[in-house]
């Protein structure tokens, strides 16, 4: 290549020349790598992001057989206040063997919700409320046969016709293929407000 | 050579592209240390454009949230911190080199024929750096970029006929606010940088139909070779690539240290109105333009009048174009002509001390540097065509010096 | 447009006046700025200063990842406001309104305030009061007149009067006060700062690495350049 500098009297040594080319390119790639890493990274969710990731909810203004849907991160979050009354048909529909999924087997919540209440406490369900068929927002149907005759009460799905009962287990006979999804979420001291944290890893939204 | 290769270059002239630009595109052998600002500045603009795209992901054009976003980005964002001060001492640093380059370009007489479009693109693309510089400078909505916006939108406002009118195109609205900052991204990321962006590709064009000077300004195309290639001159790859390669080693390490142990440069890259938020009730302690700018702003200080000064500013900037016609000496290079050489001594260190006044509080004990500076700033030009044809030269050597 | 230039004539002409009054030459505060300081003037700032100020933009989970300030003990001693969240930026134990009835004014958030003014002036701002019974709150200070801020340090450091007199001693000897006002300082530098750390952990690796880069690169060149020397 360098043949145009005149009469080359003394040869380069061109070993010494590809060991230094070899030298410059791997530290050079190697500054450009390390560069590109915190590029990357600045990308990543903002301390902002992560700080407004968890949401607290207020449980006070809840009465009974209510429920509060709240937006954390971009999904609705749906909070209801279960009766006693509301809790037995948990059992009812189990026995009646219309569920998909009755004992939580498919990790659609943290450990701790694997029970027939999917909860911390009977009483509070804290629940994504997206149905698992295709992202659609369920109703909430309380009242007993009022989605169908045999109906004890739950979450219907006005996209695709989905149903659950009231701890978001889904019924045969629905499109959607699991439970409804339980964030991680914590009571307070004292039980009066709850922070829901993160989304339960394993869970599948829809 | 391989067959993808071929594939390639029957469709695309990559072989051809790196022979006309590299391998067979000979520069004179005796470049000095001057010659790396160039090829420097290429790697700063093209970092410019990678922080810029990484600060954009995060920023808001909007006078209430740009501030806050922008302090987000240095607390809140991963590797915040670093791709502002790269943003921000990445500008210094393009206009020390930008000024290394101009100096060097009068140093040699490489605005001389055929050389005066070369001289004219660049010197196009570092009043272009100016107004980017400015757009971006508004950005961030402290305190200093609002005032700053008010004043440079305000200079506007002084052109005859169609100031007014284009002020208000400039601002979008009464004053320095949202629609401001939305205009100014929009110029700053994309028609103004594009148009810099493409003003580059010319500028190396031009370099490369006529060839680069040196620092003995003669032509090395006189004296070639059996094989028509320039004696004094020498393939750019491999040579200059290596040579450019270790100057950009330097420049990068020079550039970390000075992010990592003094990234606002105790307020001179960084200035510390900037941490106030923009505040169209609470004017600034002081009101300085950027280091960079300062010397033009000495020289619209110098005359105590409106239109009188601002033009004094415009004649200062607008005169370096002409410079090729200015200069009427057969030689090209200040090595071999003493006057002009002493010249361009007293014109550079003129520009030092403008910039250091500018940036001084407006009291009148610095009016007489002001005037004597933008005396001595625009007779530089205006005295060139006199001097330039009475001024004793040296004997010019045939073949580049080294 | 006019207005815009006499507003700005009168800037400049009201920074000649401000540059007259600042005249009082600001006194460096005598610190080591690293961790330990920077920690101890969180501990200070929280007691004494963040019943009113914010720390907008510090998260105080940057305490334990920046400085390794144990999260327990940021909620116990620095988390001092009830609305406090350790992911979210510092907050005033006291309401913005509340402070604006009492104080006639809001007390600043000092995220940028040491970037903006510099350290030698928030400490000759913190040393300069003197007890002034014209004014509401009973204080006034040499660096900035008429401020509406109560000299909350002078249990501390003392009561003075206009001209350097002390009226009242502190609990304090002067040397230990002043170190304790310099390590506040420390913490507002780090807290308008607070990559500081980082970056100089960082330098001695990034520098070492791009000095050997340009070492290669100038034995290659050296190497290449053989051919046109000879």
């Amino acid at each position: 290549m360098a043949k145009t500098v005149g009469d080359m009297t003394s040869k380069p040594d061109l070993g010494r020349r590809r060991f230094l080319t070899a030298a410059t390119s791997v530290v050079g790639v190697a500054v450009i790598g390390a560069a590109v890493v915190p590029m990357v990274e600045s990308l990543e969710p903002t301390a902002a992001e992560t700080a407004s990731a968890s949401t607290t909810v207020n449980l006070a203004p809840i009465e009974p057989g209510m429920q509060l849907t709240v937006p954390w991160q971009k999904k609705p979050v749906i909070i209801v206040n279960r009766t006693p009354e509301l809790l037995a048909t948990l059992a009812e529909v189990a026995t009646q063997g219309r569920l998909k999924d009755p004992d939580c087997a498919v990790p659609q919540q943290p450990p701790y919700c694997k029970n027939v209440y999917r909860s911390r406490k009977p009483q509070w369900l804290v629940m994504v409320r997206i149905c698992t068929h295709l992202c659609c927002i369920p109703h909430y149907r309380p009242e007993k046969a009022s989605v169908t005759p045999w109906w004890l009460g739950g979450f219907h799905c006005p996209c695709h016709g989905s149903m659950y009962d009231v701890s978001g287990r889904v019924l045969k006979g629905s499109p959607a293929p699991h439970n409804m999804a339980i964030p991680e979420y914590d009571f307070d001291k004292d039980g009066t407000s709850i922070t829901i944290t993160d989304m339960y890893p394993k869970a599948h939204v829809c | 050579m391989s067959t993808f290769g071929d594939w390639i270059n029957k469709r695309f002239p990559a072989r051809e592209l790196m022979r006309e630009h590299m391998t067979e595109y000979y520069a004179p052998k005796n470049f000095n240390i001057l010659y790396y600002a160039g090829s420097l500045l290429l790697l700063m603009i093209f970092l410019q454009l990678l922080s810029g795209f990484l600060l954009m992901s995060h920023y808001v054009a909007t006078s209430q949230d740009a501030f806050n976003s922008v302090q987000g980005i240095m607390y809140d964002t991963k590797w915040g911190w670093l791709i502002r001060y790269m943003h921000v001492d990445g500008v210094s640093l393009i206009f020390i080199l930008l000024y290394a380059h101009i100096l060097r370009g009068l140093l040699y007489g490489s605005y001389r024929e055929p050389r005066e479009l070369l001289w004219i693109i660049g010197y196009v693309i570092y009043i272009m750096m100016m107004g980017e510089a400015f757009f971006g400078y508004v950005l961030p909505f402290g305190n200093l970029s609002y005032w700053a916006g008010q004043v440079i939108t305000s200079i506007v406002h002084a052109i005859p006929f169609i100031g007014p009118q284009l002020a208000t195109l400039a601002r979008g609205g009464p004053g320095i606010g949202t629609a401001t900052l939305q205009r100014f991204l929009a110029l700053h990321v994309v028609l103004w940088f594009l148009i810099i962006a493409a003003l580059i590709v010319m500028h190396v064009m031009a370099l490369h139909q006529v060839g680069s000077n040196n620092p003995d300004g003669i032509d090395i195309k006189k004296h070639k070779g059996p094989n028509g290639v320039p004696l004094d001159g020498i393939p750019f790859h491999p040579y200059y690539t290596v040579k450019d390669l270790f100057g950009v080693g330097v420049w990068l390490t020079i550039f970390a240290a000075i992010i990592l142990y003094a990234p606002t440069m105790h307020g001179i890259f960084l200035e510390k109105n900037t941490f106030f938020r923009a505040n169209p009730m609470v004017s600034l302690p002081d009101v300085t333009p950027p280091w960079y700018l300062a010397p033009y702003y000495a020289m619209l200080r110098a005359i105590p009048n409106k239109y009188l000064g601002i033009g004094v500013m415009g004649l200062a900037i607008i005169l370096p174009f002409f410079l090729p016609w200015l200069d009427r000496n057969p030689v090209r290079s200040s090595r071999y002509r003493p006057w002009y050489r002493a010249m361009i001594i007293i014109m550079g260190i003129t520009f030092l001390v403008l910039a250091w006044v500018g940036e001084q509080p407006p009291l009148p004990k610095y009016f007489l540097i002001e005037r004597l500076g933008a005396a001595i700033y625009i007779g530089f030009y205006l005295l060139l065509p006199i001097i330039s044809s009475i001024e004793p030269t040296r004997a010019v050597p045939e073949r580049v010096t080294k | 447009m006019r207005k815009v230039w006499i507003g700005l004539l009168a800037a400049i002409l009201f920074a000649g006046n401000v540059g007259l009054a600042h005249a009082q030459t600001l006194a460096a505060p005598k610190y080591v700025f690293n961790k330990a300081t920077v920690m101890k003037g969180a501990l200070l700032f929280a007691d004494h200063c963040s019943a009113c100020h914010s720390i907008h933009s510090l998260r105080y989970e940057r305490l334990e990842t920046d400085l390794g300030m144990p999260k327990a003990q940021i909620i116990k001693s620095i988390m001092l406001s009830s609305s406090a969240n350790f992911l979210k930026g510092m907050r005033p134990t006291m309401t913005r309104t509340d402070a604006k009835t009492w104080f006639g004014i809001a007390p600043p958030d000092l995220s940028h305030i040491v970037r903006a003014q510099g350290q030698r002036w928030i400490y000759t701002y913190l040393t300069s009061f003197y007890q002034d019974p014209k004014r509401p709150s009973g204080w006034n200070n040499r660096l900035v007149p008429e401020v509406a801020m109560p000299n909350v340090l002078a249990p501390w450091g003392g009561i003075y009067s206009k001209d350097g007199k002390v009226l009242h001693k502190g609990r304090l000897s002067p040397g230990a006060y002043r170190r304790e006002v310099a390590d506040i300082v420390a913490f507002l530098r780090y807290a308008s700062d607070p990559s500081y750390f980082k970056r100089h952990e960082l330098a001695p690796y990034v520098l070492g690495v791009l000095i050997l880069l340009s070492l290669l690169a100038y034995l290659l060149k050296r190497n290449y350049w053989r051919d046109v020397h000879d």
